[in-house]
């Protein structure tokens, strides 16, 4: 951008020098006048044809200028605007005739001149009407004193040229002009103004025809320099510059001696660029101004460059249906429809959807805003009522005397608030500097609100002029080298290649079929569409809200793609330029770090699965299946996903990630695992829509359908080698990493260094860590951080090395602790099995122990105290009930003993032992004794002894029925209690314990005791028995009677 | 379409697995591992004969063998174009799900002829011309293969039945 200024000819030698003079004369004039006028009035002129006018030209301003104001000549100004066209070609002329002044200006620049009397001159009248002037200089003088009064003021006289006091030249002009005009009949006067200032192209550039580069600036011409300013103030500069002309303009007493001045905003702020002949000119002409500093280093513009200064960007063309988006106020940033572009370009009528409140978010109680606020409606945007179609009916309610309705041709319009509205859409006239014009990029969205009536929007939009639209934003990085091209207009329509390369607007591409094929074509972009295949893999690149969306090509329609997205499973429309071919594989919808499948972290009990990841939000399926959206700020953090992640199913198969697994209950989904957390299953099944296939199950309510690779469910070999094992054991890990606890011995140390810098230093540790050590040292009084490894712990007094390993270097071992003995960890692990498995040996017996107290107590026992007399047959009823009662029989025998039983043999050293023992005498293994009794009495292994007071003995011995049928309850009663009792803690230990058992009594004959046995005889029915009675046939039961007596 | 292919593979073998069954081991672990397949290209359909088994290399340190087992198998290598003959697995607004073999085929609404529309009321839903077409779950269908997307581990496809002599058997 530039403002044209002003101008320079400090003499001006028109008269003589002008060839062609009426062309250039005229255009340049009214170029002045113009850019004068706009400078005046629109401040905020966008509008770079002044570019061209600046450095050419005004050199008649100040006289022009007076012409108009002084004469009010009213035919120039409605004329102004035809004129505008003509410009064009009449610069180049004008141009031209200013070189040729400048020429021979220079052996008198600067100087004014003789024949200066008549500056500012509107030398087109003076053609028109072919006057020569000179005659009438001394009238001139006269006349130009009379019009100021002859009292002008000294200093005003510095703005008027020399001898202008005493020129009445433009009267005389005008009285001829006058003249001349009611001499001629109107026809002839229509038909002069018509060639004068028609649009007649032909007319205006009769003038010959200059090659461009003859125009181009040359040595000659005068130097351009780029003055520093204030950033930003560079327009300011240049309207004080053009102000200070006005003041002190050329043939003045003090005049400015530059060309022009003028800005190029943009990349170029913080310069403006004057054009002059000697940089003392430019200094002169900027002397204490503000804003500018001339005495800071100037930049000489090469003469090379000059052009570029004032290249001009070609203005956008607004079509009527195109879109732009507005630059500030209520609407800023909105996009806009242009109904109609006036005819100068300047004033557009655009259709905006409205944003109105209708009042009623007016708020009467409000304090009067703020009155420290400068403008209420400053910051409109900040709470601005949202896009919405206008309603009538809504006006009604609070702003009715507000509305009025007018109804025009196109139907009914309102008119509200000084607006007109119609259809709903809001009609209004902006500047076309109000609007933004370029990449204004509409969404689709944004445009499916201006398609009028139709409810979703899309079978009435005009898709055509939207891409049209659009193209006109297509920039390069649309077009990628290697893009699938079409030509779809123009010469080459039906062309079709790959780009190799884009340089601006236009695309080079190699052609790829037909007889063309192989050759470059170059081709502009609005020529040009993307190709795709249906079933082509493309991605989403821009233009719309699916952006980096992948898909499939479903349908290839012109210039619509409809593509089926990956994630979603759904079919969307897009703009072939909006495409390009993916290459990606998988799913590519990314939100920072996080990715559709990821599983996150929302709380400490709550985790998701990302099943959509929009612009600035995630959708997630949380682990109990509802769905949520969220911020990426509300994640806690992104679980890693862990691929040798195992879970069981419903029926415990182990189910790794990427099996397939299928729901029991419910709706028997399936899916592929896709991660497993906890009992948590996040399962994705392709074949699902929503929620991007993503399904949440429980572990125990799946069954497996396929593992992974065919992984059968049959155990390992592999796994079973214990020598591969020892790497993989958990057992066998890597030691976790030493700890040291306590204080560091070597704190407090003295230590010398062994290797590095400080070698041979002797200090004193002050601080450790794991690996270094803070050492004071003795020579340079400095604290210093050393590697431990390479201190040597030295003793303060003899300076002998101290070995310090026996603290910390022992300890390794002893912490690897499984180190060394890796066959020791092999052999243990039979030695742990049999601890294990002695675990529930022991569990055994105490749990049956407890029923059993229970049952000898209160169950077996108590009938047995109740009919001391009647044994038989209430011991039975007595021990069915108590045996009974409790349940699964005794669990002496039932639970722990049976099964190890089976399984163990009859070794009676085994682990097992204990437990087997109890069915041992079930089993009649051992004849048909009481397992207690033959246990003792026909083993006599020491392990016996062990084996003896296992609980199986001794509640063998204890049983109710013993008991019961012993007729001295109250004998036994001593005994009885006791011998679960004292055998139960400690079997091994209580020998002498075990002696009193039955067995052995039994074994030592002790008839005695024997005698009271008979009893249990006769309890053939006792409980015990009776319920081996059960497996067994009812021998050993008599049997066991049997020894007794 | 089907191709024959000669391959090759890596096993490796632990020493546990040294003995007179080695090679009916390493034939089934062939066939374990590949046969079903899918390299993203192609998926192996059956393995046909060893061509050579190859002799075993003891690796250092490990003591496990490596062979290197070339072998032949029939894949399958779905192209965009063919057209193969699928088993409808579900139905849905947005189209169909297939399956061709092994290989999961996709049938966008747009690709489905405008006469057989969406019926969602029946049960099972499906689509129909409410004449003889009618594709639910189960049903057989001859489908154009239009494009075929690789992935790491599988293939995913799309297909139309909007063609001649294409639709439901």
């Amino acid at each position: 951008m530039s403002r044209s200024v002003m101008d320079n000819d400090f003499g001006s030698e028109e008269e003589d020098d002008d060839f062609n003079p009426g062309q250039a004369e005229d255009s340049g004039e009214e170029d002045n006048r113009q850019s004068a006028r706009r400078g005046r009035h629109d401040e905020e002129d966008e509008d770079d044809d002044d570019d061209v006018n600046t450095g050419r030209g005004p050199r008649h301003r100040a006289g022009s200028e007076d012409d108009v104001r002084g004469r009010g000549h009213a035919d120039e100004e409605e004329d102004e605007e035809e004129e505008e066209e003509d410009e064009e070609e009449a610069e180049e002329d004008a141009d031209e005739a200013e070189e040729a002044e400048d020429d021979d200006e220079d052996a008198n620049a600067g100087r004014p001149r003789k024949r200066r009397k008549r500056p500012g001159v509107h030398s087109f009248f003076e053609e028109e009407a072919g006057v020569d002037e000179e005659e009438d200089e001394a009238e001139d003088e006269e006349d130009e004193l009379a019009e100021f009064g002859g009292e002008m003021h000294p200093d005003d006289m510095d703005a008027l040229p020399v001898g202008a006091e005493t020129d009445d030249r433009r009267h005389r002009q005008l009285d001829r002009q006058r003249e001349m005009a009611a001499s001629m009949d109107a026809e002839k006067q229509a038909q002069m103004l018509k060639e004068r200032y028609g649009r007649n192209r032909a007319a205006a550039t009769d003038a010959v025809v200059v090659p461009k580069r003859l125009l181009l600036p040359s040595v000659d011409d005068p130097s351009i320099w780029g003055v520093r300013c204030k950033a930003g103030k560079e327009r300011e500069v240049v309207f004080s510059i053009q102000k200070r002309i006005e003041e002190r303009p050329p043939g003045s007493r003090n005049p400015i001696k530059i060309y022009s001045a003028f800005e190029r905003g943009g990349a170029m702020t913080g310069y403006i660029y004057v054009e002059a002949r000697r940089q003392a000119d430019v200094m002169e002409a900027l002397q204490d101004m503000t804003n500018v500093y001339p005495r800071t280093k100037m930049i000489l513009v090469p003469v090379r460059e000059m052009p570029d200064l004032l290249r001009v960007q070609k203005s956008e063309e607004l079509n009527p249906g195109g879109w732009v988006r507005i630059k500030r106020g209520k609407y800023q940033n909105d996009l806009a429809q242009i109904e109609e572009v006036e005819t100068n370009g300047l004033a557009v009528t655009v259709r905006l959807v409205p944003r109105l409140d209708y009042g009623l978010n007016e708020d009467i109680g409000a304090p009067t805003a703020d009155p420290k606020r400068k403008r209420p409606g400053m910051n409109p945007a900040v709470a601005r009522p949202p896009q919405r179609a206008f309603s009538e009916a809504e006006a009604k309610k609070k702003h009715a005397k507000y509305l009025s309705a007018t109804s025009g041709l196109g139907g009914k319009s309102w008119s509200y608030l000084g607006d007109t509205y119609v259809d709903g859409f809001l009609i209004k006239d902006l500047k076309v500097q109000h609007l933004i014009t370029k990449s204004v990029n509409p969404r689709l969205e944004e445009v499916t609100m201006f398609a009028r009536g139709s409810e979703d929007g899309t079978s009435n939009l005009d898709l055509a002029s939207l891409a049209e639209t659009l193209k006109n934003s297509t920039a390069e990085e649309s077009y990628l080298p290697g893009d699938p091209v079409e030509v779809y207009r123009g010469e080459q329509q039906g062309l079709v290649g790959r780009t190799s390369s884009t340089r601006g607007d236009i695309v080079t591409l190699l052609v790829t079929e037909g007889d063309l094929a192989g050759q470059s074509i170059d081709a502009p972009v609005k020529s040009l569409r993307k190709r795709f295949r249906e079933g082509d893999h493309v991605k989403v690149i821009g233009g719309s809200r699916y952006q980096d969306e992948l898909g499939m090509v479903v349908q290839v329609k012109d210039d619509t793609v409809t593509l089926l997205s990956d994630m979603s499973m759904q079919e969307i429309t897009v703009f072939s330029k909006d495409l390009r071919l993916s290459a990606e594989t998988g799913v590519d919808g990314k939100l920072g770090m996080f990715d559709v499948h990821d599983l996150v972290q929302l709380d400490a009990a709550t985790v998701a699965c990302i099943v959509k990841v929009d612009r600035e939000s995630l959708r997630v399926l949380d682990q109990n299946g509802s769905i949520r959206t969220i911020l990426p700020t509300q994640v806690a953090n992104k679980i890693t996903p862990r691929k040798d992640a195992v879970a069981t199913d419903r029926n415990g198969a182990e189910i790794r990630h990427g099996d397939t697994v299928r729901e029991v209950y419910g709706e028997q989904r399936n899916g592929v695992i896709l991660h497993i957390h906890r009992s948590f299953l996040f399962l994705h099944n392709k074949a699902q829509a929503e929620n991007s296939g993503i399904v949440v199950v429980r572990t125990t309510n799946i069954v497996t359908v396929s593992a992974k690779g065919g992984r059968s469910n049959a155990p390992d070999l592999t796994k079973m080698n214990p020598a591969l094992m020892r790497n993989g054991m958990p057992g066998s890990m890597m030691a976790p990493p030493q700890k040291s606890f306590g204080r560091d011995r070597m704190i407090g140390k003295t230590v010398m260094v062994r290797k590095g810098p400080f070698k041979g230093l002797v200090g004193i540790v002050k601080d450790s860590t794991d690996v270094q050590a803070r050492v004071e040292l003795h020579s340079k009084n400095k604290l210093v951080s050393i590697p431990k490894e390479i201190l040597v712990v030295k003793d303060p007094v003899t300076g002998q090395t101290i070995d310090m390993s026996r603290g910390r270097g022992q300890r390794v071992p002893h912490g690897g602790s499984g180190g060394p003995p890796s066959a020791w960890n092999g052999g243990r692990t039979p030695i742990a099995a049999h601890d294990s498995s002695r675990t529930p040996a022991w569990g055994g017996p105490s749990s049956a122990r407890t029923p059993a107290w229970g049952g000898a107590g209160s169950g077996s026992r108590t009938p047995a105290w109740k009919n001391d007399g009647s044994r038989t047959s209430n011991p039975y009823d007595g021990s069915q009930t108590a045996y009974g009662g409790l349940g699964s029989r005794t669990p002496a025998w039932n639970a722990g003993a049976r099964t190890p039983y089976g399984g163990s043999g009859n070794s009676d050293f085994d682990a097992f032992a204990s437990g087997s023992r109890t069915p041992a005498w079930g089993s009649g293994n051992t004849g048909n004794r009481t397992p207690a009794w033959s246990g003792s009495g026909s083993n006599d292994t020491k392990d016996r002894g062990y084996d003896a007071p296992t609980p199986g003995g001794n509640y063998s011995a204890p049983t109710p029925g013993a008991y019961g049928g012993a007729p001295t309850p109250g004998a036994w009663a001593d005994s009885a209690p006791t011998p679960g009792a004292f055998n139960a803690p400690t079997p091994g230990d209580k020998r002498p314990y075990d002696a009193p058992t039955p067995a052995a009594w039994d074994s030592a004959g002790s008839r005695p005791y024997d005698a009271p046995t008979p009893a249990m005889g006769g309890t053939a029915a006792t409980p015990g028995p009776g319920m081996y009675g059960d497996g067994d046939d009812g021998g050993p039961r008599y049997e066991e009677g049997t020894p007794s007596p | 379409m089907f191709f024959l292919k000669e391959e090759i593979k890596v096993i490796t073998l632990h020493p546990s697995y040294f003995g007179p069954n080695m090679r009916e081991y390493l034939i089934n672990r062939l066939n374990e591992e590949e046969e079903g397949r899918c390299t993203g290209d192609h998926f192996v359909i059956c393995v046909m004969d060893m061509v050579d088994i190859g002799e075993g290399r003891v690796l250092p340190g490990l003591g496990q063998a490596e062979y290197t087992i070339k072998y032949r198998a029939i894949i399958w290598k779905p192209f965009r174009g063919e057209t193969v003959d699928a088993i409808v697995t579900s139905v849905k607004p947005t189209g169909i799900f297939t399956l061709a073999g092994p290989l999961s085929v996709f049938i966008a609404r747009k690709n489905i002829p405008s006469d057989i529309k969406w019926e969602p009321n029946t049960v099972p839903p499906q689509y129909t011309d409410h004449a003889d077409q009618v594709i639910e779950k189960g049903t057989s269908l001859r489908l154009k293969i239009l494009g075929v997307k690789p992935d790491v581990a599988a293939i995913n496809a799309i297909g139309t039945i909007k063609e001649d002599y294409l639709g439901p058997l």
